[in-house]
């Protein structure tokens, strides 16, 4: 899949701005920024299914196929076949007067023509493939008869009932505990691996990123500000945005006490992403970024290519501001 | 030495749940199994536990919002299982809690002041706008900010004012559950930084619930670990994420990214 220059605006506000991304088979790829960034609306370019009010331009390009201004019956055929998603609201996503099982058969029966008793076999194989206990029993259950993290089990088992080429996951660990998140993600990876799948995992959760995707894009106000291998973007984040989401998790450097007896603060970033159609022209993190400098309230900053696969936009990484980009970008 | 400010002697809670045969007894889940734990004046203490573990029945009782099946719940001394109502109002001054969803527990029809003069009201103080303004600059927001509604807020704005609405009495105690989890890394830390603000100035107790050890090991003193309505561990902070003594606790150490 490959989205190159993609925007998607609403009535003068721009939620996606000129986004370019490449997926190939088997690929792991993150998405991280704060709440209303835009890393739903990317999630949802990839699956056709941005919301009627918001124009989309650009390029999507399925197996070279364009599909931007595709119609929804073509969007509909691929949806079925080549894409799946995990959608944000896991409760919203299942029926609760239906038994998962007949949830997960039904898209069998309808796109895959199978029986009814050949969907059941199928469904069966899915819930032990994706790691629900006593799956037989489980098909005849209803959503609120099984726990948030079994509930999740069974969204991921529909995404992968017709073997989709990409499977769009977002926040699927969000709402849940973290040691049931921890085995949702090496399922997901698990499954990528084996079915040679493209997972594109959404969350504002760095850890949970950092386990399951090996490249990963920084999103900050419909811009994707950084991007580059997983391990090497958390290593060594270039983009102030990038470093105050790292610095906000709590770590190892937070816990105990000053030398006067004060607990540790947090690193913060000042302020909250601003709405959509109040966004500072230049740079977009430009008021709420402890480094910046006089071109950043006038100029878009431009993509500086980092080495080994890794970018961001931001004047100090720019050649043109090259003093600044070395005395204090370093620090 | 004067009483710790709360302590729970054994304290168990069982819920009934449906009956599964006609003619067999419903069974019963206990939900928090023989806890105790003593809390001082000004300290932090976490409690950290896999979901359904029993830590929000914990809170409950804590708060008096639930009975203990077995054990008892004292507050500086007095046991609040036995106060009577109006005694148990007054005592709510001293103790105060924010819950996890800060968009569920404030209405959505009122203005914000309204809501966080609530608890001035339900214990009998006076409701004072003083009072109000005063706690909203305490969370970092501003006076004119009672006249809005819920919505106007961000997510993290409408936490803060939840822990305004918390802090309005001036207690002694806040419990805290799940208070951050549902926010932007980002918001969180502004939000564990303005409770660490209010802990050291106020001189709070805090009781801070949470599944992610990662954030309870950056804002408290102690960790009390639950597994199965169970106190399973409990220590000082570094010395349980530097040496746990369970399985389960390593396990805690994991999902929440201390240990790989
Ligand atoms: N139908 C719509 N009309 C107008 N604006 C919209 C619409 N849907 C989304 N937006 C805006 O698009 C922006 C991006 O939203 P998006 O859902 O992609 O954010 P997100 O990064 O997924 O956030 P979260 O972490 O909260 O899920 C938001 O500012 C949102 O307000
Ligand atoms: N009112 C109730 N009736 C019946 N069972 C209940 C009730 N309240 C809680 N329980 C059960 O008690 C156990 C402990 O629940 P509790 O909400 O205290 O867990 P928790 O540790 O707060 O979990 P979470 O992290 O998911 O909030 C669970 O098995 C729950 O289903
Ligand atoms: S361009 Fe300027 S404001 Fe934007 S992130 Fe870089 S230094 Fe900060
Ligand atoms: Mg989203
Ligand atoms: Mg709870």
């Amino acid at each position: 899949m490959e989205l190159s220059q993609v925007s998607v605006g609403f009535a003068g506000a721009v939620a996606l701005r000129k986004a370019s991304v490449s997926i190939a088979p088997g690929a792991r790829l993150g998405i991280v920024g704060e709440s209303g960034c835009g890393k739903s609306m990317l999630g949802l370019c990839l699956m056709g299914m941005v919301p009627d009010a918001g124009q989309v331009t650009g390029s999507i390009r399925l197996n070279g196929q364009e599909l931007v201004r595709a119609p929804e019956r073509v969007w509909r055929r691929h949806r079925a076949r080549d894409v799946a998603m995990i959608f944000q609201e896991p409760m919203a996503a299942l029926n609760p007067l239906k038994r998962v099982g007949d949830t997960v058969m039904e898209p069998l029966m309808i796109h895959e023509g199978l029986s009814r008793s050949t969907a059941r076999a199928r469904a069966l194989a899915l819930f032990e493939e994706v790691g629900l206990p006593d799956p037989a029993a489980r098909l005849r259950q209803y959503p609120h008869e099984i726990s948030g993290g079994q509930r999740q089990r069974v969204l991921i088992a529909l995404a992968l009932a017709c073997n989709p080429g990409l499977l769009v996951a977002d926040e699927p660990t969000t709402a849940l505990d973290a040691n049931v998140a921890l085995r949702i993600i090496d399922l997901l990876v698990r499954l990528s691996e084996s079915r040679n799948m493209a997972l594109v995992f959404i969350s504002h959760d760095l850890a949970a990123v950092s386990r399951a995707t090996d490249q990963m894009l920084v999103m900050y106000g419909g811009d994707i500000v950084e991007r580059g291998p997983t391990a090497q973007v958390l290593a060594e984040p270039r983009h102030p945005y990038t470093q105050g989401l790292l610095g906000a998790r709590p770590g190892l450097e937070n816990r105990g006490r000053t030398p006067d007896g004060r607990r540790k603060r947090l690193v913060t970033i000042p302020g909250t992403v601003p709405p959509l159609h109040d966004l500072p022209q230049g740079c977009r993190f430009s008021g709420r970024c402890g480094q910046e400098f006089a071109p950043c309230a006038r100029q878009r900053p431009q993509p500086t290519a980092l080495g080994q696969g890794q970018e961001a936009a931001c004047h100090l990484l720019s050649p043109l501001h090259a003093g600044h980009g070395t005395c204090r970008g370093a620090a | 030495m004067s009483a710790p400010l709360l302590q729970l002697d054994g304290v168990s809670r069982r819920y009934r749940m449906p009956r599964t045969a006609l003619l067999r007894p419903p069974p019963v889940l206990t939900a928090v199994d023989d806890v105790s734990l003593t809390l001082n004046a000004g300290q932090t203490l976490g409690i950290v536990g896999e979901s359904g573990s029993g830590k929000s029945t914990l809170a409950r009782m804590i708060m008096a919002f639930e009975a203990p099946d077995e054990g008892a719940v004292r507050f500086q001394g007095a046991g609040l299982n036995r106060l009577s109502g109006a005694d148990l109002r007054l005592a709510r001054r001293r103790f105060q809690m924010v819950f996890q969803d800060p968009f569920g527990s404030l209405d959505p029809r009122r203005r914000v002041g309204w809501s966080i003069a609530e608890p001035l009201r339900a214990t009998g103080a006076e409701d004072s706008a003083a009072r109000v303004t005063q706690a909203l600059y305490q969370v970092g927001l501003r006076a004119g900010d009672a006249q809005k509604y819920p919505h106007e807020f961000s997510g993290g704005q409408r936490q803060r004012i939840a822990i305004a609405r918390a802090i309005v009495t001036r207690p002694a105690l806040l419990v805290a559950d799940e208070a951050v989890s549902a926010l932007d890394v980002s918001v969180q830390a502004q939000i564990l930084n303005l409770l660490m603000d209010l802990q050291e100035e106020m001189g709070l107790a805090m009781i801070f619930i949470s599944h992610d050890l990662a954030v309870v090991a950056c804002i408290c003193d102690r960790i009390l670990v639950m597994r199965n309505g169970k106190s399973i561990e409990t220590g000082d902070t570094g010395a349980l994420i530097a040496a746990p003594r369970h399985d389960y606790t390593r396990s805690l150490l994991v999902a929440s990214g201390i240990e790989t």
